[in-house]
This record gives structure tokens, sequence and C-alpha cells, in this order.
């Protein structure tokens, strides 16, 4: 499925093997629903911390996931990152970035600042420019996975609620566009046939594009026949955006953008409202709860050993650069100080979308993200438990939470 | 606290409040913004005033005093520009409509105040179940005692009101039935329904006195009837009608009652009496239930009538009152509703019916309170 498929990875061995496979997979998904119930019986917080420290388990008993993401590891991130991102695109307006011009300055600052303070960062410490700038490119997205998953949960509604999925979107979008603009730079720099990478980029992005209108035609469609907020209805949903990644990972297109631009177009061309089942009901959550635990499980000593500092000083300058933006721009964008404060710590998580990204940069330019990977897999580990906790104290901050965490969902 | 003192008005000076919902612009639920938008309001210039209410979905705009049925239209206008212009940058939508079709109340959040508080603690689900969202009319009185005269006047012309305003078809998810189900919540309070039938400021003030002593009221605003006398603004107010879908159709509400208002002042077309109120309940229940369809029952005569027909006759009646007091654009905008394709609520079911999706409803519903045809 991948060039390093031959790797002798616990997780392809598994694929090779499915009876076994199934078992442990099935045995982390148990695992991983037990301890997110644990966590949701025993405490506050959010579930998806349970199934995060599910992986974290598993990855200190060695049952790791193998970096870069391949085999069963990476199907279920790219569909559950998929559904995600699809979800939450079709939930941006464009629009709003145009009413608001303080919210579109914002979400520029937050992605560059965040980017440079990372960059400047790293530099102090005598990392290598092209390090620095893999790192800061990685560090620019805010997490689809935690934002949407602890909104969902808490029932969290409001400003923050709306402009954290706002932003998170935009820096994605950003970020996956600049990590195709340093490949690019990557492999010119080594070769000198511009013209030709430009093609290469032109193409995987329109041909993205391409792809992204497609499935959003195809949803539209399927919308207006049936009534999706039918938990029935939405499998064929959920079948649609998986062929679509699908579709994707053959085409060698992004498996992050595709699904992203497709929500945004759903959303952005068609005034009717689209309403589903939140993560496209319970198909959905099996496979969020998944990623989840692979990205709790995507550690290890060493990684941890080896990012060490540099790891520190970039969740610290990500955090403050962002942070900064948004409490600087935080009037002009017509929020309160208090909300603004609540924005920029659910901006904090690193999760998913940066591990994909690395992934995918592993494969593609493996000396460029050899120096890199320690540094950004020890950031998620750093921010994988702390990072949904943040969110959650933020969106209570602002007083987007309602008052019964496990209230109704308002698709019915 | 006692009843203070009716203040001087202008006669038959008009206010406007309406109450809104705050929807969002993903699936047009009620979006809990009622704050970010009393802070953006904050520093505009609008003519009348801008409040809280007690859910953080609703938001409360209102007139100041005006004289005639084009100045409350063109201030309603200038405060709803505003208010959509500040929701626009919170992503957010304003909408009319008496009930929003499909919220569920255990979400609706109580907003940040005392007294709110105070009120969800002593009504529990019902303050959140009165996620409701109505129209208040104000008209001016020269006095107290002819407040109340007036007040049982208008009493008569209450079904006729409900029935032209209904807006309020869906609750929960589901087609009730009913044209205006948002009264049905109303009635849920002790203290709805109508006013003690007292024709003196001094009979009313020995009545408030005795429901004072009793402890079950403290203010006049414990009363929840369908018209009550505002002693602070030395107005009476008209609160049956739900908000309807436009700032037309409220300046044109306002109009009628005003209309209704001078018609019984100048011509004193009736006697009041206390049995005026035995038909009441009924006529009321006929108008919620089936709109301009329902019976109306005249309380002199008896008689069996149409709403429908009892509503455009009534515009018949009150037809030289309303060139007196230039409000014939507003009744020509309800006469062509009740010729034409009816009410609000009759609107809010057909494009239910042509949509099948109870959030595109409330998206069309706020392209017209932003005031797009959708």
């Amino acid at each position: 499925m991948s060039p390093d498929g031959f790797m002798a990875t616990r997780w392809l061995a598994i694929l090779a093997h499915p009876p076994e496979a199934l078992f442990v997979i099935t045995a982390m998904l148990v695992a991983g629903a037990l301890a997110g119930e644990f966590i949701a019986r025993t405490t506050r917080l959010p579930r998806l911390v349970g199934y995060t420290a599910a992986g974290c388990v598993a990855a200190a008993v060695g049952l790791g996931a193998p970096q870069p993401l391949s085999g069963a590891a990476r199907v279920l991130v790219d569909l559950a990152m998929a559904l995600l991102l699809f979800e939450i695109g079709s939930r941006v307006h464009l629009r709003w970035l145009r009413r608001n011009p303080g919210l579109l300055a914002t979400s520029l600052a937050e992605a560059l600042l965040g980017a440079l303070a990372v960059a400047a960062a790293l530099l102090a410490l005598d990392q290598s420019p092209a390090t620095a700038a893999t790192c800061a490119i990685l560090a620019m997205p805010a997490s689809a996975a935690v934002a949407g998953r602890v909104a969902l949960e808490l029932g969290a509604e409001g400003q923050v609620t709306q402009r954290m999925a706002l932003l998170t979107a935009m820096n994605t979008l950003y970020a996956v566009l600049a990590l195709s603009v340093l490949r690019l730079w990557w492999v010119t720099g080594q070769e000198p046939h511009v013209l030709a990478a430009l093609t290469v980029l032109a193409q995987s992005f329109f041909g993205s594009l391409l792809l992204a209108a497609v499935l959003a035609g195809a949803v539209a469609l399927a919308a207006r026949r049936l009534d999706l907020r039918d938990e029935n209805a939405v499998l064929l949903l959920l079948g649609l955006v998986v062929l679509a990644v699908m579709a994707a990972r053959w085409l060698q297109l992004s498996t992050l953008l595709v699904p992203l631009l497709a929500g945004l177009l759903l959303r952005n061309t068609t005034e009717r409202p689209w309403v589903w089942p939140r993560h496209f009901g319970t198909a959905g959550g099996v496979l969020v709860l998944m990623l989840f635990i692979i990205v709790g499980a995507s550690w290890s000593p060493q990684v941890l050993v080896a990012g060490g500092i540099a790891a520190l000083a970039l969740v610290a300058a990500r955090g403050l650069g962002k942070a900064a933006a948004v409490l600087v721009l935080s009037r002009w964008s017509r929020c309160s100080l208090r909300q603004g404060l609540a924005l920029s710590i659910t901006l904090t998580p690193l999760s998913a979308t940066a591990l994909v990204m690395l992934s995918d940069l592993m494969q593609a330019a493996p000396q460029l993200a050899g120096t890199a990977a320690p540094i950004v897999l020890t950031s998620i580990a750093l921010l994988e438990l702390v990072g949904p906790i943040a969110v959650q104290l933020a969106l209570r901050f602002a007083g987007e939470v309602g008052d019964s965490p496990r209230r109704r969902r308002q698709e019915s | 606290m006692s009843l203070e003192a009716f203040a001087r008005s202008g006669e038959l000076s008009l206010g406007v409040e309406l109450e809104l919902q705050i929807v969002n612009s993903h699936d047009h639920d009620l979006a809990p913004a009622a704050a970010d938008l009393m802070r953006l309001m904050k520093g505009r210039r609008i003519p009348g005033e801008v409040k809280p209410e007690i859910t953080r979905s609703m938001i409360e705009m209102s007139t100041g005093i005006c004289s005639h049925h084009a100045q409350a239209l063109s201030e309603l206008r200038e405060i709803r520009d505003a208010l959509v212009d500040s929701a626009d940058q919170l992503d957010v939508r304003l909408c009319g409509g008496g009930t929003h079709p499909f919220q569920h109340w255990p979400q609706q959040r109580i907003f940040e105040a005392p007294r709110f508080h105070e009120l969800s603690a002593l009504y529990g689900y019902l303050s959140k179940q009165f996620t409701v969202f109505g129209q208040h009319v104000h008209i001016g009185c020269p006095s107290a005692d002819e407040a109340l005269v007036l007040l049982h006047g208008i009493s008569r012309y209450i079904p006729h009101l409900i029935a032209l305003a209904a807006s309020s078809p869906f609750v929960q998810g589901e087609d009730t039935g009913f044209h205006s189900a948002r009264l049905n919540s109303v009635f849920a309070f002790p203290l709805s329904g109508n006013a003690p039938f007292v024709t003196t400021w001094q009979d009313f003030e020995t009545y408030f006195e005795k429901m004072r002593r009793t402890g079950v009221v403290k203010s006049m605003k414990d009363f929840y009837w369908d018209i009550r006398p505002k002693p602070e603004f030395g107005t009476i107010e008209v609160r049956v009608l739900d908000t309807p879908l436009t700032v037309e159709k409220a300046a044109a509400l306002a109009a009628y009652i005003q209309c209704l208002a001078r018609w019984i002042r100048v011509e004193k077309p009736f006697q009041l009496d206390r049995d005026d109120y035995l038909p009441y309940t009924y006529n009321r229940f006929q108008a919620c239930r089936f709109g301009l369809d329902g019976t109306y029952v005249d309380p002199g005569s008896g008689e069996h009538r149409v709403l429908r027909d009892e509503v455009l006759a009534s515009f018949e009646r009150v037809g030289w009152h309303a060139a007196e007091l230039q409000a014939e654009a507003g009744l020509q905008l309800l006469r062509r509703e009740v010729q034409g394709d009816g009410n609000d609520a009759a609107w809010l079911r057909e494009v239910e019916a042509r949509e099948h999706l109870l959030p595109e409803v409330v998206r069309q519903a706020s392209q017209r309170w932003h005031g797009k045809t959708p």
C-alpha cells in the first residue's frame, strides 16, 4: 500500500494475519472504549482522554504505532480524519471572513506567527533551517480531531467553539499547502526542475479540488433525496467520504485536503443547511475512537529522548505565537478578551493532522523529515493528554458548555 | 412594592417590542449569542433599545415612542439593520416566529443576570420552555381610568390579533396543529389570561393591593395577562402577538392596534360588560388552533362567524381612523395576507411541506427577517 510497506512493523504483521489483526484491533477498541467510559464516569474530562491514554499504554508496552503510519493504522487514521475534516469544513462559512476582516487577520496571523515562533525557537536551539521550517509547518494546524470531539462531547456552543472550528479548518488548509511548497523547495533545491515541480504541485492541488468537488456534489445529491439525520442514510454519506479518500490515496492526492475542501465546497456553494449526526453517528464514532488510540500510541521512549528540549521549545513557542496573534486581534475580530484567551487555548492541541502530514513527508522526503520527526512526535506526545483537557477548560472558561454534559444531540 | 402611579403619555402613541430568535448559521438551531450581540450593539446609535432576554438565544428590540405607523416601521428597520450587521460579524442569524421549530428546551441556557436566575429557580423547566418569542405593542393612554377602559375594549379583538400574528406552528420538531403554539406555553403560567374586569384605576389598585397581600405578586411584572396596564409608561401593553417573520408585519400589527384603539376611544362602539369575557377563552383557543379559519363568537350578539371574515370586517370598521393615523399601508399589508396566503404560520407550513427540513424552514424565515426574500 505504501512504499515502505516492507517495514517489519507490528501493524503490517497484523494485516498479514487477519484473524490476529482483528483480535488486536478489537482488543484496542474495547480497551479504548473502557478507558473512555472510566474517564467520563470518574472525572469531568472528555472521553477522548481515555482513548488516548489507552493508546499511550499500548505504546508503553511496545504496541506503538509505526512511524510513518502505515498499514491498518494509516487507513484508520485517514478515514477518521476524512470524516472530521469533511465535517469541520462543512461548518465553515468563508463569508464570515469577509464580513469580519479582523477574523481573517486572526486566522492568517495565528498560523504565521505560530510558525515563525516555532522556527525562531528551533533555530535558536541550533536546529538546521530545513528542520526548523519543517517543524514550523507541521506545528501550524490545530487539531480538528480534538476540537471537534471535545466540542461534541461537551455540547459546547458559542463564539469560541465556532471560531475554533473556523481557525482550525483554515490553519489546516494553510499547513497542507505550505508543506507542498516546502517539499517543492526541497526538491528544486536539489534538482533544478522548477517548472516540473510546479506542475506537480498544481496538479496535486487542482486534482484535490476536483475530487473534492465530485464528493461535495455527490453528498449534496444524496442529501436532497435522503434524510441524512437518519443513522442508516448517513452510512451512505460515510461510504462516499471513504470512497473519496481511497481515490485520493490512489491518485496520490492529499488525504487531508480532499475531505476538507469537499466540506468547504459543500457549505459555501449551497445555502441549504446540511445536517447529519455529528461525526457520522456510531460508525464514525468508532473510527474517531481508533484515531485517538493510534495518536496516543505514536510515541516511544527513544523518540521522547530524541525530541527532548526541542519539542518543549516548539510547544511553548507555538502556544505563545498563536496566543499573541489571537489576543492582539481579539478586539478587531469582535470578541472579548476572555473569549480571545479561551480561543487561543483551544488552538493548543497538536494531533492527528500533524501526524498525517509528518507521515506523508517521511515517505516523500525522508531526509527532510528525518530530523523533524522526533521533535514533532514528542510534541504530539506532550500535548495529546494536556490538549483535550486544555480545550475543555477553555470552553468552560468561555461559558460555552451547557448545564448537562450529556445533553441530547441536536440532529434529531 | 406597591403599584406605581400611572405615568402620563401621549394619547395613542405607539411603542413596539419584539423578542427575536438568535440562530446559528450551520443547522439554524438556537445559538447562545445574546451577550455577544449585546457587546457589539454597545455604542451603536439606534432609535430604540436592545435588551437581553431570559435565555441566551433571545434578544429583545424595542422602538422609542412613535406617533404613527411609518415612524415605527422606520425605527424597526433601523434597529433590525444594526442587529443584522452585528449578527453577520458573529456568523449568527436573527429570526422572527413565535417559537423555534425544533429547539430542545433542556439545551437552553439562562442569561447571566440575577433576575433571570431567580425566575428560572421559581418556574423551573417552564422558564426554559418559555423560550418563545412575542411582540408587545404599547398604546399611550391619557389617564389610568381610560387605560383600563381601552384594555377591556381591545380584549374583544384579542382573537383577531392572535390569528393575524400567529407564527408558531412547530414546537420541538413537530407540527402542533396550532397556528400559535406559543400561547400554549404562556397559559402554563399562573396569572396568565385576561386582566380582572375593573374599569377604574382605584378599583385596580384595590385588586392589586389584595393580590400583593396574598404574597402571590410583587409587581405588575408577575402578571402574564394578554393585555396589561403598564403604569410606568402610561400605556396598555398588548402581549398576545407572536413575533412576526418581518419587521413590516410587526409595524402593520402595531398600526392595526393603534387604529382599534382610536376607533374604540372616539366612537365608543360598544358598552363594556363583564360578560364580554364569557366566550373569551373559547375565542382565544379557536384563534390559536385554527388561525384565520377559527370560529369567532361575538360577545355581544353571540353570533358565530369565521375569524377571517370578522378580521376583514374590522378593517372596514376602523378604516376612517386608519386614514387619520396614516396607518393605511399597514392595514393594506394585513388585508393582502388575510385575502391571500394567510398568516406567517401558514407560510412556515408551506415551506416545510416543500422542503421537508425544518432547519431549511428556519433559514428561509431568517432570510425574511434579514430583509431578503428567500
